[in-house]
């Protein structure tokens, strides 16, 4: 608009950042209204959660399977592949469980998420809800931010599941580790609340709040064009990308 | 016209309104009665905010200055609460049918009733069919939006409109890609519910002949005011340079063919050599 001051890229980020936080506050007092809709928040949890379960698992038994093959000859330099399963373990429980999880959500569920209220948008659809009196923030944003709530935690505990298990795959069955020393050693050095609670559930909820709201929000107000569409689903990978990495220092630094 | 000395009050009432859109004056002082249980008709060129108009009716959309009075109540006044009770009693026709991707066709036109009552699933069924066998499209009650085309997409979304028997319903144009036999069908469906329900209709609409066969009363929009209304029979022939030059389809006369522009020469750059 023209009439608005001319912003940077600074203001600009600032001003997009205060606007996704009062478009939180929104849909948290939409909560209790969407309570009506708990179907629709059921039917998008599987569309977000249940959808991405196959990139998600993939992805997390290849990066188990790299991480246990670099471990591999690295710790057998010092003669210590003994201690491969405590690091797969913790480097996935830690960091890229929550991290990558995160990353592959925003791009799996999250830009579809964006485009399609974009384009419910774009076809009125939104404003025929209205017309029809039913709120689109409780019905339509509400279910959507929840799911993906509610979806990343789950879907992270699965990466996670399915790394360790590509860990021990290359590690053990093919490298040729101990079986007991494997398990030993990473149950005797991983710590539940240390680490598992604070990956899975601390971390990967933060990061489902975060990539949520992003696309739903990069959704809800982008331009009704095609263009402005296409933008906004960019914007969701580049905006969820950056915040998923900087929140997790943030959370790193304040919880390790 | 004697109907409008009727003794009921107007169903919505709009007294001065004014409204500037992007420093364009869309609405300048309007005013305008949609009377109960009456189909009435508004015609204008195009851009003149026609649909504008519909969506100050339903509270989309606010205007600057004025009153909006809707089955009594102002409705720019209204909380969210009031204008959301105040729509369901009221049913809409998008311009360019709305309907929701995500489900099918009897899915559409059941959501308002999902969402609004806890009737059993055979009453919506009933009422559902019922619906969409008037528009004639009972046999596409399985297909997706994406399946139809245009013409059966918009009496989906007018059976849609319809669905809970509202007070008032707001047609954005909707003879628009309608076969001859879909035209008089539709036409037939409007003098119904308004014959046997008195629902009150409100029709944006450019087809003269079709609005003749349903509507009780013509108003003619341009430059943000009512320019001339009357019985839709006889308004062409009433005389005044705005029905003569609109219904005549003249391009020269009071109502502008042109968005406003600035000088059409300076803007091709010939205005130097006009100099
Ligand atoms: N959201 C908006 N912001 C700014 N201007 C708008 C907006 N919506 C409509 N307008 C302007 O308002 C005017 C009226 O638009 P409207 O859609 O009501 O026209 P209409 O009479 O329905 O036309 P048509 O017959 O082509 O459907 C147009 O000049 C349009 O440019
Ligand atoms: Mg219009």
């Amino acid at each position: 608009m023209s009439a608005q001051p001319r912003r940077n890229v600074v203001t600009n980020a600032l001003a997009q950042i205060g606007e996704a936080g009062l478009f939180l506050l929104t849909l948290l007092a939409a909560v209790p209204r969407s309570l009506r809709h708990v179907r629709e928040t059921v039917r998008q949890l599987w569309f977000v959660g249940a959808m991405s379960l196959t990139i998600i698992m993939v992805c997390g038994l290849f990066v188990g399977m790299v991480l246990g093959l670099q471990l591999y000859y690295v710790l057998s330099i010092f003669g210590g592949t003994a201690a491969s399963g405590t690091v797969v373990a913790i480097a996935i429980y830690r960091e890229l469980g929550p991290v990558v999880t995160a990353l592959l959500f925003a791009g799996r569920a999250g830009t579809s998420v964006t485009a399609e209220i974009g384009l419910m948008r774009a076809t009125d659809q939104l404003a025929a809800m209205e017309m029809m009196a039913v709120d689109p923030i409780a019905y339509v944003a509400v279910p959507r931010y929840l799911a993906g709530l509610i979806a990343m935690p789950l879907l992270c505990a699965v990466f996670c599941a399915l790394g360790i298990f590509g860990g021990h795959l290359v590690g053990v069955t093919w490298l040729g580790i101990d079986n007991g020393t494997f398990w030993s050693n990473m149950t005797a050095t991983v710590d539940v609340w240390k680490d598992v609670v604070n990956g899975i559930l601390v971390k990967s909820l933060a990061f489902g709040a975060v990539v949520s709201l992003i696309a739903v929000y990069q959704g809800y107000t982008t331009p009704p064009t095609s263009e402005g569409v296409a933008y906004a689903t960019t914007r969701t990978v580049v905006a969820s990308s950056i915040a998923i990495l900087a929140l997790d220092f943030v959370l790193t630094a304040f919880l390790m | 016209m004697t109907t409008f000395a009727a003794p009921t009050e107007p169903l919505v009432r709009i007294r001065g309104l004014t409204t500037v859109l992007n420093g364009k004056t869309i609405f300048d002082a309007l005013d305008l009665d949609i009377p109960r249980g009456k189909v009435t008709a508004i015609m204008g060129p195009s851009g003149t905010g026609k649909t504008t108009l519909l969506k100050h009716v339903t509270g989309q959309m606010r205007g600057d200055a004025g009153q909006v009075l809707v089955d009594g109540q102002d409705v720019p006044e209204l909380s969210r609460e009031k204008l959301f009770a105040l729509r369901e009693k009221i049913g809409y026709l998008f311009q360019n049918s709305a309907l929701l991707t995500d489900f099918d066709v009897f899915e559409n036109v059941a959501f308002p009733l999902r969402q609004h009552t806890q009737l059993p699933e055979v009453l919506i069924r009933n009422i559902v069919l019922t619906k969409l066998q008037a528009v004639g499209l009972r046999g596409a009650a399985g297909l997706m939006p994406a399946e139809l085309s245009g013409g059966m997409a918009r009496r989906v979304a007018l059976a849609r409109a319809i669905v809970f028997d509202p007070m008032l319903i707001l047609y954005d144009e909707p003879f628009v890609g309608l076969d001859p036999i879909a035209l008089s069908q539709v036409l037939k469906l409007i003098r119904t519910l308004n014959e046997t329900l008195g629902i009150t209709s409100v029709l944006v609409a450019h087809e003269l002949e079709a609005i003749k066969q349903v509507a009780d009363h013509v108003y003619l929009i341009a430059n943000g005011k009512v320019v001339a209304q009357g019985d839709p029979k006889t308004i062409a022939e009433d005389g005044s340079p705005w029905t003569r030059q609109f219904f005549g389809g003249a391009i020269d006369g009071p109502v502008p063919f042109q968005y406003p522009a600035d000088d059409y020469a300076q803007a091709l750059g010939l205005a130097g050599a006009r100099a």
